[in-house]
């Protein structure tokens, strides 16, 4: 944890204006939060694309940053989005 | 009954051809409509290929239903689907009432991409089980 957040820190580093707590570098903000223009969609695999891993992997929200009414969205769709083979439950190379 | 948005995404056995799926589709539209369904619209995706071999299959035609029925017309659909050999896989979703329809951009999108590049920015430090 600790180690985490120092390198978060100072890959933030460039940016003036980051709100920094506790050292724990920029605070990330749910992107359909911020555009609630934003659809979660199970068919649009190109945005939902983005929150899988190169493993084929659901990306944590401690990561993406997205608010947990969104992820929880966004973790059906992508299931959803895996029963019709838009996008794969994993892939065989990283 | 009151009547309910759903959408359905039905996936056509590849060796039925262009032809099959085309006429595939339009049993299932009659089917929809022979359950007092209303169609909203009816995307054709073409062959698109699958993120993982169903069926022993690379590829699929994706075909997107958007229509209006009961609760029980949908069962009534989905009974079919499931019977019908040429059906790989499908899923229905029952979709908000005031939810625009899917644009045709959706399905228009040329080759289904790999799972690209994840997360611009993100710290990449989930761990990959790898040795």
């Amino acid at each position: 944890m600790k180690e985490r957040g120092e390198r978060r820190g100072s890959s933030s580093k460039g940016e003036g204006r980051g709100f920094r707590r506790r050292g724990l570098g920029r605070r990330k903000v749910c992107r359909f939060c911020a555009d609630k223009t934003m659809q979660i969609d199970y068919k649009d695999t190109r945005s939902l694309g983005s929150f899988l891993s190169e493993r084929g992997k659901i990306m944590p929200s401690r990561i993406t940053g997205n608010c947990a009414r969104h992820q929880r969205s966004l973790t059906v769709a992508i299931k959803r989005a895996r029963t019709v083979a838009l996008l794969p439950y994993a892939t065989s190379y990283p | 009954m009151a009547d309910r948005r759903y959408e359905t995404l039905v996936l056509i056995h590849p060796e039925q051809g262009e032809q099959g799926a085309k006429e595939l589709t339009n049993r299932l539209r009659t089917l929809i409509e022979e359950q007092k369904g209303t169609i909203g619209q009816i995307q054709e995706w073409g062959l698109r290929d699958l993120a993982f071999l169903v069926a022993k299959q690379r590829r699929a035609f994706y075909v997107l239903f958007e229509y209006r029925a009961t609760p029980a017309a949908l069962a009534e659909v989905e009974r079919n689907l499931r019977l019908t050999d040429a059906v790989l896989r499908f899923v229905s979703v029952r979709q908000a009432e005031n939810a625009p329809p899917t644009p045709d951009r959706t399905a228009r999108r040329p080759e289904p991409e790999e799972p690209d590049m994840s997360l611009e920015g993100a710290d990449m430090d989930l761990g990959e089980e790898m040795s």
